[in-house]
């Protein structure tokens, strides 16, 4: 009779195979909408990096992994972990297996770097003219501005009109130079 | 403590660069308000592909200045140089602090100490322009043009010139 109905065949270790990998499948699938969506209360490893810094700012001396053992032990509860540490109870040693993750926003961190590797040079690339807003008086004639040159080598007790005095400076400056450069390209055509 | 002897000391050099400013040369803080953020213009040095160009660079200095050097950077590009890294930072032994020198080729007197100045640096920029240091270049494909495609090398300067005018 029991070798009629064995205990293990191979279509119920199918079945249970099947079975199993989309009950994992559902389980991590879980974890990971938790930890983007909401702020993983209790779900998974994840610990608000916000609240582990709040809780770090009043208790300095406490370490931070212990901090993060306790919030996600409680289910992300900062009042909890702070009733913990007043009461005297201390904090709980975490195991060595444990492993936090932190639950950055992860939208900051590719842009930022991509951003600053391929925009910062174009952006950089820009020229004076533009930098300082000198397109109006690059096309007005030049002797309006020769005129004021005296503004050189001065100072001033007011801090605006010193801020005022420099940016005259160095605008003449960049102006002066392009006048120069196009009077040379003229020059440079005939 | 340090920060304030750090302010009084650029306030100094920021009157100083206003009231006598060297031939060339515009600098000063961006806004009083953070006395640790420069910028300036530096002429290009005469007889050079420089010529005629001006440069703008933003200067930021350190909370412990003048024992630490500032760091330097152009912006708005356009100085294709050996010495200055294709983002814009220059790599000269002025800015180096003393005890900094892994190659062991600057002086000690060469490089950052509390004696120098602003000025300085910006002097050491401009001659640094006209005579490129050919040893541990910074850009080194400049460095390349310079050294073998001379004439290439002028050229693309000189258009960088004219670029950074808006011409």
């Amino acid at each position: 009779m029991s070798d009629e109905e064995p205990s293990l065949n191979i279509p119920s270790l199918l079945t249970l195979a099947v079975v199993s990998y989309f009950v994992i499948r559902w389980f991590f699938n879980r974890d990971e909408s938790a930890a983007g969506g909401s702020r993983g209360r209790g779900r998974g490893n994840v610990v608000d990096p916000a609240q582990v810094e709040q809780i770090a700012q009043m208790f300095p001396q406490l370490s931070t992994r212990d901090i993060m053992w306790d919030l996600q032990r409680n289910g992300g509860s900062v009042a909890a972990t702070t009733e913990r540490i007043l009461t005297g109870r201390g904090l709980e040693t975490p195991p060595p297996s444990f492993q936090p993750q932190v639950a950055i926003p992860p939208t900051n961190i590719p842009p930022t770097q991509t951003a600053t590797a391929a925009s910062a040079p174009k952006a950089d690339a820009q020229d004076l003219i533009s930098r300082y807003n000198l397109s109006a008086k690059a096309e007005s004639p030049p002797a309006e501005s020769h005129s004021e040159v005296p503004s050189k080598s001065t100072w001033s007790q007011n801090k605006e009109e010193r801020q005022r005095i420099l940016q005259k400076r160095r605008d003449d400056m960049i102006l002066a130079a392009r006048r120069k450069m196009m009077q040379k390209n003229l020059g440079d055509a005939q | 403590m340090a920060s304030t002897v750090a302010q009084k000391r650029l306030f100094h050099e920021y009157k100083n660069l206003s009231t006598n400013p060297p031939e060339g040369i515009t600098a000063g803080p961006v806004s009083e308000d953070d006395m640790f953020y420069w910028e300036a213009l530096i002429q290009g040095p005469e007889e050079t592909p420089f010529e005629g160009g001006v440069f703008a660079a933003e200067l930021k200095f350190p909370r412990d200045y003048p024992l630490s050097p500032p760091t330097m950077k152009f912006i708005g590009g356009g100085v294709w140089h050996p010495n200055v890294y294709p983002n814009g930072t220059v790599c000269i032994s002025i800015l180096h602090p003393p005890g900094d020198d892994p190659n062991h080729y600057e002086h000690a007197s060469e490089r950052w100490s509390p004696i120098q100045s602003v000025e300085k640096i910006l002097i050491s920029v401009m001659s640094m322009l006209a005579e490129p240091n050919d040893e541990s270049p910074a850009n080194v494909e400049a460095a390349k043009m310079w050294r073998e495609r001379r004439a290439e090398y002028e050229q693309k300067v000189r258009d960088e010139v004219k670029k950074g005018l808006g011409l």
